[in-house]
């Protein structure tokens, strides 16, 4: 295989195995939780997959590592080593580890560091620890001297990349081999399909080995083979194994596993520049684009002959068919960028676990609507924002057991994270039912931090709204968890840089909702046409709120070049987008123009063009990829014309305002 | 990979040698290449140069030997590397694949 190949396969055996290691992670919580034996199997084969494609894929260190982890779960699956919470939190930072190993794997960096050392050590004590269940009652079936196995290999198993050569090697670690191959299904030489496999092996291994260990060899080739595993009973005066299974204990060492820095490297590599796509969602895509194909014939067939009045019925029916299809072959092409949310609900468990162990506190996390989809580049960069709020309701929001007990209610906290469909849009909420927020702190701290000078007349809405303003924290003590200077405000504009909302409400002493609400696709978005002179520019659906004709009379001069007008009882800015982009030709006087009131950045402001064309579903055209970034201005789109349009970035509108305010 | 007929031979021994990769990826190639053996007199395999190979390799090569065998030609081996040596010990094949005990160089 070439080196190019190799390292294809490399990339896919590590997507596969973060697979495996989310698997493992969330199956160690769910035993943790009083799950049952089924687990462990899932726990033990994704560890299983992994340190066999780690030996084949050239990563010996991690095979190795993993094995001792493997070593280990097998005593807990069969049986002889009862599953504990100390056995759950080793293979949580086994996990970690190896994270971390195949972020080092991905970097081209050395796999094995302090960590993995330490662990792998804990892993082997933790072998040596104590005497394993005795289980005398199968020690007959699970245990022997000699075994005789009896190994037939299907003829697709070499394409699917197992090698029986691998699996007869694994087998000699275990004790001394007798190999004797089967060569009666061998076809004669022209017959003979030199990609499959048509040998068999009758194998004696002698040495006191565990039936589990022989299967495990073979786990990985499981249905690619006939396989027979039969105990021999031999004197005792047969070689020893040649290599011992376990690896010696050695001293347990110090605990060096940092978790954080794991979970660090997992999010860096979360970023993965490919999607994988459920076959029926192709096939859709076929089966549409199929429909279209027919719809193009049938259109064709106007080439020729005269268009009279009957044929034209006939035509109108194919152009709706075919703005039908492309619409759905649209939605279809969306619908491959779009993945379930599980993939970042997935990380809470273990964090929620991890902080809630911290602090002292109960917390039961429910997770409702996993399955819901959304964009994979909205979904990555959603998790972020909401790993802050989910910290956010375990440090501030929800109580430790004792205050709960005093407020009347039970001593677990529950937090809730709920993703849904509503529109076009994708709502996530994270909700707790913890103390609330407490306006006396927040005004007291609003005041303080001078954003506002008193809370007269302030509903608790408005009071919420604070804490999403810059520079505002209500922790007395910030901790590790949340205050690390990164605040609401952080969040509301991460969020909103992915075209989206936050909103809080919350009660206080029955606990808090956030509401983030996401556009399904950054790729799509719904605008309004506005003409500025001869310029055409895309407003964004979500962000206007909506559109007046002012008198001249309306709009006021303020010192130092602004001009304000009065909405709906309060006075906004108005931004002229002939202005603030230099279009030549655009209407000047407020009473010919139209006043589009937009929100961005947490702001109001009016902006002022020549008129509204209409409305439109614009695809964006990324201006960075093209071009350059422009203030302003967050991409562009082709019109029905064929001219190009630029698309308002509302916020960075707002920005460039109030810096040219300031300046 | 390729083949010569030796010239000074009488009657022409085939000698094949076999790919520094010798696995699944070439062992169509490779079979290509003995069926066309099957017309020499008799072959030579060189597996001096062979730095990989897998199951299939050797199974191709066992095959091989079979029907040669059958056809009464006696094909022998100009070299053996430690790796087929050592994947033929593995998996029980050495004495189907008839390789000579190692010689000193």
């Amino acid at each position: 295989m070439s080196k190019a190949g190799l390292a294809q396969f490399q990339q896919v055996f590590i997507e596969e195995s973060l697979e495996g290691l989310d698997t493992m992670e969330s199956s160690l919580l769910a035993l943790d939780d009083g799950g049952d034996a089924e687990l462990v199997h899932t726990i033990f084969r994704a560890a299983h997959s992994i340190k066999g494609g780690a030996a084949t894929f050239g990563f010996p260190e991690m095979s190795s590592f993993t094995h001792e982890a493997e070593s280990l779960l097998d005593e807990v699956r069969s049986g002889k080593r009862p599953i504990d919470a100390s056995i759950i939190e080793l293979m949580l930072r086994t996990v970690d580890c190896l994270r971390g190993m195949f972020a080092r794997a991905q970097a081209g960096e050395p796999l094995n560091d302090a960590v993995a050392e330490g662990l792998r050590n804990e892993l082997a004590a933790a072998m040596g620890r104590g005497t394993p269940v005795a289980t005398t009652a199968r020690r007959n079936v699970d245990q022997a001297d000699a075994w005789t196995i009896r190994f037939r290999p299907h003829a697709g198993m070499l394409a699917g990349g197992n090698e029986p050569l691998r699996l007869i090697r694994e087998l000699a670690d275990l004790g001394e081999l007798a190999v004797a191959p089967s060569l009666d299904a061998l076809p004669a030489f022209a017959a003979l399909e030199p990609t499959e496999c048509h040998i068999g092996w009758t194998i004696e291994l002698k040495g006191p080995v565990k039936r589990a260990d022989i299967a495990g060899v073979f786990d990985w080739v499981e249905g690619e083979c006939d396989l027979e595993i039969e105990a021999k009973h031999v004197v005792a005066d047969i070689a020893p194994a040649a290599a011992p299974v376990a690896a010696p204990a050695a001293a347990p060492a110090p605990n060096v596993a940092d978790a954080g820095t794991a979970r660090a490297q997992r999010e860096a590599n979360a970023e993965s520049s490919s999607v994988r796509v459920s076959i029926d969602k192709i096939d859709g895509l076929i089966n549409l684009v199929g429909e279209l194909v027919i719809t193009q014939s049938m259109l064709d067939t106007f080439r020729e002959g005269e268009l009279d009045a009957s044929r034209i019925a006939v035509l109108e029916q194919g152009l709706a068919q075919l703005a039908r299809h492309t619409r759905e072959l649209q939605e279809s092409v969306m619908g491959i960028r779009l993945l379930p949310i599980a993939s970042v609900f997935n990380r809470f468990p273990r964090m929620v676990r991890d902080i809630s162990q911290k602090l002292g506190k109960q917390v039961k996390l429910e997770l409702i609507g996993e399955q819901t989809e959304l964009d994979k580049t909205v979904l990555e960069k959603i998790g972020d924002p909401m790993v802050h709020l989910v910290r956010n309701a375990i440090d501030h929001g929800l109580e430790t057991p004792d205050k709960r007990r005093a407020a009347g209610k039970g001593d677990t906290g529950t937090l809730t994270l709920h993703a849904s469909h509503r529109g076009g849009n994708v709502v996530v909420e994270v909700s707790d039912d913890g103390a609330g927020l407490n306006r006396d702190a927040i005004v007291a701290k609003a005041i303080q931090r001078g954003i506002i000078t008193s809370a007269e007349g302030m509903s608790d809405d408005a009071v919420a709204e604070l804490i999403f303003q810059p520079g505002f924290s209500t922790a007395a003590v910030t901790t590790d968890l949340s205050g690390r200077g990164v605040g609401m405000d952080v969040v509301r504009r991460n969020v909103s840089d992915l075209g989206g909302t936050v909103t809080i409400r919350s009660t206080q002493g029955k606990g808090s909702v956030f509401t983030i609400t996401l556009p399904l696709t950054l790729a799509i978005i719904d605008g309004l046409t506005a003409a500025v002179g001869e310029e055409r520019y895309i407003v964004p659906l979500v962000s206007i709120v909506e559109s007046v004709q002012l008198k001249a009379d309306a709009v006021r001069s303020v010192a130092g070049g602004g001009e304000l007008f009065r909405f709906r009882g309060e006075y906004l800015p108005v931004i002229r987008l002939h202005d603030a982009f230099g279009c030549d030709g655009a209407i000047h006087a407020i009473d010919d123009g139209l006043m589009v009131v937009v929100e961005g950045d947490g702001a109001r402001v009016g902006l002022f063009v020549d008129g509204l064309i209409g409305q439109q579903q614009a695809v964006v055209k990324s201006l960075e990829a093209n071009y350059r970034r422009v203030q302003g201005v967050s991409g562009a789109t082709i019109l029905a014309d064929g001219s190009v349009a630029l698309i308002v970035d509302i916020a960075g509108l707002v920005r460039m305002q109030g810096r040219k305010k300031a300046a | 990979m390729g083949s010569k007929t030796t010239g000074g031979d009488k009657g022409g021994a085939r000698v094949i040698a076999l790919p520094a990769d010798f696995r699944l990826g070439s062992v169509a190639d490779v079979k290509a290449e003995l069926i066309d053996a099957f017309d020499a007199p008799a072959t030579q395999l060189d597996g001096a140069g062979v730095e990989r190979v897998d199951t299939a390799a050797l199974q191709l090569l066992v095959a091989f030997r079979r029907e040669a065998t059958a056809r009464g030609q006696s094909p022998s081996w100009l070299g053996i590397s430690d790796v087929i040596r050592d994947a033929a010990g593995v998996l029980g094949l050495a004495q189907a694949l008839e390789l000579p005990a190692p010689m000193p160089a």
